[in-house]
């Protein structure tokens, strides 16, 4: 199939491996699921140790569950990535671990304390959920089909997520200052997890012209802010003054950009900010340990294969 | 044997019932409680994506039982803050085995500990099936189906690593290191109250069966498996004791621990005392209305 074909036939779910998909299409389509994939591992990386720091016994079994869901999402991903044909998971999973494979900004930034905890939970998945609710619409029917499980999953987190900022903004007041000033902290970047405004994301163009894609970052962004805006007001967190946000006649927002840091945001995008560095060879680290179980692994199944080969042959 | 009669509610049991009850309660439940703990460690430091849900799973059903069982402590008006978050670390009953540390990528120390202990468990578990108590008798049957799941994950991985060189002497490392504190899950917490247990009938065989039981199914398997136990010598019948094997200084059970256990204890109650909470929050249904 040539490109033009591709684009005139993208629709939801119309290409599948049946299909003979230009090399163009399979490799913008493998950009985006692994970067898709990556970020849910690293997701899972930064709010592992909060399975620990929960506070009560429901909330570490929904914490160590959530965890447990990123690590399915991460597997489901990788294989809907592998199913064009261009990567490995194996080769996806060093990339990450060398620091070519790319993520979400918001994952590349340390979390110390449980009242961060629904910066990601809450907003940062709530975000999420929109951009994946479209995605259930990409062409590439593999990546549609695990948007189905994702989406279903990410709606029990952004409840969760919610219910702790519920609790932590209606608790002491040390508690409530202490979640104002993580949502200062963050605010700016999960603003900044639409990535820039359309006409300056390289990628956007072709990835919206063969279905990859189905809505913009500023549709994504808008329609996050009409929805979380007045969410994080009703439980008494205040919107920090910067970055100025303007809200139309028809009802739609605008970020004013520049009071954003777009440097640090392709700092991060390259992997090279301090946390992405720290994030990154943390992960590494607990990877290259349990590097010799799957040493031992790949001998035995050799082992193995061996053997029914010798009993095949006798 | 005749069928014992069962014991009343709650409310209306004696204080030597009630102490009895109390004992075995808290060895199931901090095991469980630290046991999972533990284990959640693995979380995105699996060797695969697919162990890693795997050990999310074990971690998930031990905590799951964990909260069975402190549901039951509820009974007697205890609050969960009251038994985890606030109580003192030198008042915990797990056994000492549950509470080691993991040395980073120690994959073999997982995989033997969960062997060890479900092994235990599951010994334990059908010692309560016909428990007097009924509270206890009701929880049994969820519970050891999940079991099932954990033994045949532990010996799959077992099997396989220690068909290799650098697997077995690794599984080898971690049984060292491991077996005098595996033998503690068969510890009294009190030797007058453990046998108030066994005459009330709250459990049917008393910490001693139980030790031999579980020293014949593991033994023979971890010597099949090319692993050496030290001076186990399996008993001809169940009277015969392997008193040769010597217990570790702490043993949990009589709330004596290892440091590592002040560690983990100081890090999980963490954030409950940095945010001054008094409560834990409840998100999920009751055990008794799921």
């Amino acid at each position: 199939m040539d490109i033009e074909e591709v684009k005139r036939r993208a629709g939801p779910r119309e290409f599948s491996p049946k299909d003979d998909m230009p090399e163009e299409y399979r490799k913008a389509a493998t950009r985006m699921i692994q970067f898709h994939a990556n970020s849910e591992i690293m997701g899972a990386y930064l709010e592992r140790p909060f399975i620990r720091e929960a506070p009560s016994l429901d909330r570490k079994l929904a914490c160590s569950a959530k965890v447990q869901d990123e690590i399915g999402h991460g597997q489901l991903l990788y294989r809907a990535a592998e199913s064009l044909g261009m990567k490995s998971r194996d080769q996806m999973l060093d990339e990450l671990a060398e620091g070519k494979g790319k993520f979400l900004n918001c994952f590349h930034y340390p979390m110390s304390d449980w009242v961060e905890t629904p910066m990601i939970a809450f907003f940062v998945d709530g975000a999420a959920m929109r951009r994946q609710a479209t995605l259930k619409r990409t062409s590439w029917e593999p990546y549609a089909h695990a948007m189905d499980k994702v989406c279903f999953e990410e709606g029990f987190h952004v409840k969760h997520g919610e219910a702790i900022l519920h609790e932590l903004m209606t608790g002491s007041k040390a508690e409530q200052e202490a979640t104002q000033e993580a949502f200062e902290e963050w605010w700016p970047r999960i603003i900044q997890f639409f990535g820039p405004t359309n006409d300056k994301s390289t990628h956007h163009g072709f990835a919206s012209e063969v279905g990859l894609k189905q809505m913009g970052n500023d549709e994504l962004r808008n329609a996050f802010l009409n929805a979380y805006i007045p969410k994080a007001e009703k439980y008494g967190l205040e919107i920090p003054d910067e970055p100025r946000i303007r809200k139309n006649d028809d009802g739609t927002y605008e970020v004013v950009e520049e009071d954003l840091d777009w440097d640090e945001f392709f700092t991060i995008a390259k992997n090279d900010y301090e946390g992405s560095i720290q994030q990154i060879d943390g992960r590494k680290a607990a990877q290259d340990a349990v590097e010799w179980v799957r040493e031992v692994m790949d001998e035995h199944e050799q082992r193995a294969m061996g053997a029914s080969k010798q009993q095949a042959a006798d | 044997m005749a069928a014992k009669e069962s014991l009343p509610a709650p409310g209306e049991l004696s204080d030597d019932q009630r102490e009895a009850v109390e004992h075995l309660l808290y060895r199931l439940a901090d095991d469980e409680f630290v046991a999972a703990e533990r284990y959640t460690e693995w979380q995105v430091r699996s060797p695969t994506l697919e162990s890693d849900l795997a050990l999310a799973n074990i971690a998930q059903d031990e905590l799951g039982h964990a909260r069975l069982w402190y549901d039951l402590l509820e009974d007697f008006e205890y609050t969960e803050s009251e038994l985890v978050w606030e109580r003192d670390a030198d008042e915990w009953r797990h056994s000492t085995l549950v509470e080691q540390p993991f040395e980073t990528g120690d994959w073999a120390d997982v995989i033997l500990r969960t062997y060890l202990y479900d092994q235990a468990e599951y010994i334990r578990l059908e010692a309560l099936e016909d428990s007097t108590y009924p509270r206890i008798r009701d929880r049994i049957t969820k519970i050891i189906q999940e079991e099932d799941y954990h033994r045949e994950h532990a010996e799959n991985w077992m099997a396989r690593l220690a068909e290799e060189k650098d697997g077995l002497e690794r599984l080898q490392g971690a049984l060292d290191d491991l077996f005098p504190y595996a033998l503690t899950l068969f510890a009294p917490t009190d030797e007058t109250v453990e046998d108030r247990i066994d005459d009330l009938g709250l459990r049917s065989k008393s910490l001693d069966v139980m030790r031999e039981e579980w020293l014949d199914v593991v033994v023979p398997y971890l010597e099949d498996l090319g692993l050496d136990v030290g001076d186990a010598e399996l008993p001809e019948q169940y009277d015969v004791h392997h008193s040769e094997f010597e217990l570790p200084a702490d043993v949990g059970r009589d709330r004596s621990h290892t440091d590592a256990w002040f560690d983990l204890q100081e890090e999980f109650t963490n954030t409950y005392r940095e945010l001054d909470r008094h409560e834990a929050n409840r998100i999920m249904k009751d055990p008794d209305e799921a």
